[in-house]
C-alpha cells in the first residue's frame, strides 16, 4: 500500500508556494525537499508551505522539512507553513519547527507577512 | 454508571511500507463511531502511526508482522478508546530511550516518535522484554460536553 504524496508548485513575485495532497512521510517528505532545492537553486530565499490538503504527517516526514528549513536558513532564507490541522500544528510545535518557521493561519496573511 | 464495550477490532497487519495509514485509518473509523471529536481521532491516527512506525523500523521482529487491537467503551460521562500495539521483536529500554530524547520545541531530526505518543494520547504504557516483544497500550479519553 502507497500513499503518495503530490505536490504543486506557484511562483510568486518574491518566492513561491509549495501545496502539498497527502501523507507527508519519508517518501513523501523527499519529494517535498526535491521541489525545495529545486527552487533554491533557483534563487527563490521565501517558500511557504500550503498543507491544506495534508491530514497526516509522521515523524520521518518532519525530519526532512527539518532539513529543508535548515538549508534555507543556511542560504539566508526562511520558510513557513500555513492551513495546519491543529494536531499537525501541535506535532510541529513539539519537533520544533515553530521555532525556526513561521506558522499561519491561512495563505492569505502569510503571504502578506512574507511578502510574497 | 454503567460501562459497556461497544467496538472491537483487531487486526495483524504485515511490516510493509505506508502499512501505518492502514491502521490509523481502522481507529479512525472506530473512534468517529464512538462518537469522538476530529481533534481526539486524529491524534489517535497519529500516534498509532508513530507505534506502527516504532515497530517497523525498531523492533527487529522475524515475523513482520504488527499486531493491534482497538478497544472503544461507552461510559456514563464519555467515552474511550483503548489502542494496544504489539511486535515480536527484541523489546528496548524504554526510559534509556526516553533519556535521549530532545527537549520538546528543540528540532531535532529523529527520536520523536515516542515523545509524540505521549504528547497525543492521554495515557501511554509499555510493556517490553528482551526478545520478548513489545506492546504499547495508549488511552484517549472524550468526556461529554
Amino acid at each position: 500500500m502507497t500513499e503518495e504524496l503530490k505536490v504543486a508548485v506557484e511562483r510568486k513575485p518574491q518566492g513561491a508556494v509549495l501545496y502539498t495532497k497527502g501523507y507527508i512521510n519519508n517518501v513523501g517528505g523527499e519529494e517535498i525537499a526535491n521541489r525545495a532545492y529545486e527552487l533554491m537553486d533557483d534563487g527563490v530565499r521565501t517558500l511557504l508551505l500550503n498543507l491544506r490538503e495534508t491530514k497526516i504527517v509522521n515523524s520521518i516526514g518532519i525530519s526532512i522539512l527539518i532539513e529543508i528549513i535548515e538549508k534555507m536558513i543556511d542560504k539566508g532564507g526562511k520558510i513557513a507553513f500555513c492551513c495546519l490541522t491543529p494536531v499537525i500544528h501541535k506535532t510541529f510545535q513539539i519537533m520544533g519547527l515553530a521555532n525556526y518557521a513561521s506558522i499561519f493561519e491561512n495563505e492569505e496573511a502569510a503571504v502578506k507577512e512574507l511578502g510574497l | 454508571m454503567t460501562t459497556t464495550a461497544e467496538r472491537q477490532m483487531e487486526l495483524t497487519l504485515p511490516m510493509v511500507p505506508d502499512i501505518e495509514i492502514a491502521a490509523a485509518r481502522a481507529v479512525g473509523n472506530l473512534a468517529r463511531e464512538m462518537g469522538m471529536s476530529s481533534e481526539r481521532v486524529d491524534e489517535m491516527m497519529h500516534a498509532v502511526i508513530e507505534a506502527c512506525i516504532n515497530a517497523r523500523e525498531h523492533s527487529g521482529c522475524t515475523d513482520n508482522r504488527i499486531y493491534l487491537r482497538f478497544l472503544g467503551t461507552s461510559q456514563g460521562d464519555g467515552s474511550r478508546v483503548d489502542i494496544w500495539v504489539t511486535d515480536h521483536g527484541k523489546g528496548f529500554d524504554p526510559e534509556e530511550a526516553r533519556s535521549r530524547r530532545p527537549t520538546p520545541g528543540t528540532p531535532h531530526k529523529r527520536g520523536r516518535g515516542l515523545q509524540l505518543i505521549e504528547l497525543h494520547m492521554d495515557e501511554v504504557d509499555i510493556s517490553t522484554t528482551k526478545n520478548g516483544g513489545t506492546t504499547i497500550h495508549m488511552v484517549k479519553y472524550e468526556k461529554k460536553s
